[in-house]
């Protein structure tokens, strides 16, 4: 399970998180939804440790992120809003370079290369640089890389964002599959398609917290709409408007 | 023992990772390549037409009138002043003509010789020619020791001794050895070494530190499991094998050129033993490391890629310019202290490797050390550095 304990943060005096809470539970897909500027990114940047909460804390399957992050990090498989290839690395020497810093060698090493090899069907891309790589080729990759050490947590910002239809159904697959197998997934995005399809839980950010949380369904009753869509909007604009109206009083 | 093995196969597979994008960057190899060999075929370029311009060029000179003075004609000519007569002309045309000098035998020269008048005679040379100062000197020279020949006859002839006119005679002694003046051509040398140093690590360290930045591979490195320490050495160590490359590459150009240098024309002897060679690629590896993780510093602070190879182009010329400061001021750089200091040590032994002098072990010891110990306090804040927020453009 994944603990967000009242995180704040600034960035230059601006409250970006506000006391955001919420747990991401085990073996689900959780979808993390918000406007832009909402705090998405810069709460699952804390939340993989590349930056610090400036109050609360971070629980990664019990461990803190802040306090333990080389511990924290062998758990979890992050797959950022732009891939980071190495483009004078194939994707052979890319994937296996992760998995030894993630510890593999000899056998296990092997095998991992070869599951994620069949699992993300990159046979074709192997021996290849990733230079002038495709969009979905890219994905490709970097969510193999986030996935070859078979991390029990998984942390994915926007990632069907730019992708062909064969590439995002690829991406939905492998996470359903990973669903499966136990491992615990939360995903930024705003597709609310794709959303409704894999999500089990949703939450939605606003203004530096969350701002509504449950299963597409839940959300839909609570928000008295018809679908997803509306319901996101009224959550995430409705309460950025009842903040607005707060701050500048007529 | 876990823990151990896990260690080993990051840093190995990080160094794989850094060896492997530096080493296939064709930009930046060729940048370090060209550069290496381009200050040793220039320095050994230059020296060649140096002596050439010395040794093989003879001067033409026109003698207006000159055939009237045949004795004259025939004391100036020689192996390097080619002396034409010429009976009459106009001196600009004859120096447009292809002529360096002309000398212009006044009409009334031959008899105020004989009636010991001191009669003129008129050098004509135009001094926007590259070669009119050196064939001017060259003149110079013969007719001045022919005139303190001729003086010293007429003395003699009417009884004087000649010695009256000379109270002293000037004899200049040369004390200098093989290996000073060797030292005086090859001292820019070092500093050129120096500088290969730099310039060929250049475009890697970039690309390692802010290049990564930007394409936002970085940031994928600092999820892994890693201490900070660990991707900053594996990154300088690719950085400084390229820098190193490249003075290898130096020195080994400029040890074959060598021999097709005219030296001995110079008087120098070439004194680079195979055992200097290596010593100098040796002394020149903590240097190495020091430059590559200082170049991933700046570059790291630097606001984009464009900016740290701005900031890391104006670094380049920091220490040719201290060491040419340094060089230029009255500073004993041979003192043991100044040998403990990064580049002026690696400078002083170099100079003293390529004229064939010993240098002090102890201090080439010493000096090596506190290159390193600079490199693991620099590693030290390049491990703070990646800590940083603003690394990441988050604030």
């Amino acid at each position: 399970m994944i603990s967000v304990e009242s995180v704040d943060k600034q960035f230059a005096g601006r409250q970006v998180l506000n006391a955001c809470s919420f747990t991401v539970p085990d073996g689900k897909i959780t979808a993390l939804l918000g406007a832009n500027g909402a705090g998405k990114t810069t709460c699952l940047r804390i939340m993989t440790g590349l930056l610090r909460a400036d109050a609360g804390r971070v629980l990664l399957g019990g461990v803190d992120v802040a306090r333990q992050p080389m511990v924290a990090r062998r758990q979890l498989g992050v797959v950022g809003d732009r891939e980071g290839l190495y483009e004078r690395l194939t994707v052979a020497e890319y994937l296996s370079l992760f998995a030894r810093i993630q510890g593999l060698a000899g056998v296990d090493l092997k095998r991992a290369l070869q599951a994620v090899r069949e699992e993300l069907e990159l046979d074709d891309l192997w021996l290849r640089r990733t230079r002038g790589f495709s969009q979905g080729e890219r994905m490709k990759v970097s969510l193999a890389r986030a996935l070859v050490h078979r991390p029990q947590h998984l942390i994915l910002d926007e990632p069907t964002r730019g992708l062909d239809v064969l590439a995002a159904r690829l991406l939905r697959r492998t996470l359903l599959r990973l669903r499966a197998q136990g491992t615990t997934i939360l995903f930024s995005s705003h597709v609310m398609s794709e959303v409704s399809e894999l999500s089990d839980r949703v939450l939605v950010m606003a203004g530096g917290r969350i701002v509504g949380g449950g299963s597409p369904d839940e959300l839909i009753q609570k928000s008295g709409c018809d679908n997803l869509e509306d319901s996101f909007v009224a959550l995430a604009y409705g309460a950025a408007t009842d903040r607005r109206t707060q701050e500048e009083p007529a | 023992m876990a823990v151990a093995n896990i260690f080993s196969g990051q840093m190995a597979a990080l160094l794989r990772k850094e060896f492997l994008e530096a080493w296939r960057d064709r930009r930046a190899l060729w940048m370090a390549i060209c550069f290496s060999l381009l200050f040793p075929v220039l320095l050994a370029g230059s020296t060649i037409f140096f002596v050439k311009k010395h040794t093989e060029e003879t001067t033409r000179l026109a003698l207006l009138g000159g055939d009237s003075v045949p004795v004259l004609e025939q004391q100036l000519r020689g192996a390097s002043l080619e002396v034409d007569v010429v009976a009459q002309g106009e001196p600009r045309a004859l120096l447009a003509d292809g002529y360096d000098l002309v000398l212009q035998v006044g009409e009334d020269f031959v008899e105020g010789y004989r009636n010991f008048r001191a009669p003129k005679l008129y050098l004509y040379v135009d001094s926007s020619s590259t070669s009119s100062g050196r064939a001017e000197r060259h003149l110079q020279e013969r007719l001045g020791s022919l005139q303190q020949l001729i003086v010293s006859q007429r003395l003699t002839a009417r009884g004087v001794a000649p010695q009256l006119l000379a109270p002293w005679q000037l004899q200049v002694r040369d004390i200098s050895t093989p290996s000073s003046r060797g030292a005086l051509i090859l001292a820019m040398v070092p500093g050129l070494l120096i500088l290969t140093l730099f310039v060929a690590s250049l475009a890697t360290s970039v690309d390692t530190s802010a290049g990564e930045r930007e394409r936002l591979s970085l940031e994928t490195l600092l999820l892994q499991p890693l201490p900070g320490w660990q991707l900053i050495v594996a990154k300088t160590l690719a950085v400084a094998s390229m820098g190193w490359l490249g003075a290898l590459l130096a020195i080994a150009a400029l040890v074959t050129l060598m021999p097709l240098m005219p030296l001995a024309e110079l008087g120098i002897q070439q004194a680079t033993t195979v055992s200097g060679v290596i010593t100098m690629g040796l002394l020149l590896l903590p240097l190495a490391l020091l430059v590559a993780v200082v170049q991933i510093l700046l570059a790291l602070r630097s606001q984009s890629f464009k900016d740290a190879q701005t900031q890391l182009s104006i670094l380049q010329l920091a220490p040719v310019t201290l060491l040419m400061v340094l060089d230029m001021s009255r500073v004993e750089l041979g003192e043991p202290f100044w040998q403990l200091v990064p580049l002026v040590g690696q400078q002083q032994w170099l100079k003293g490797l390529l004229v064939g002098d010993t240098v002090s072990l102890p201090l080439v010891v010493a000096g090596s050390l506190v290159c390193l110990m600079l490199v693991g306090v620099s590693v030290a804040v390049g491990a703070r550095a990646l800590r940083r927020e603003s690394l990441l453009g988050a604030v």
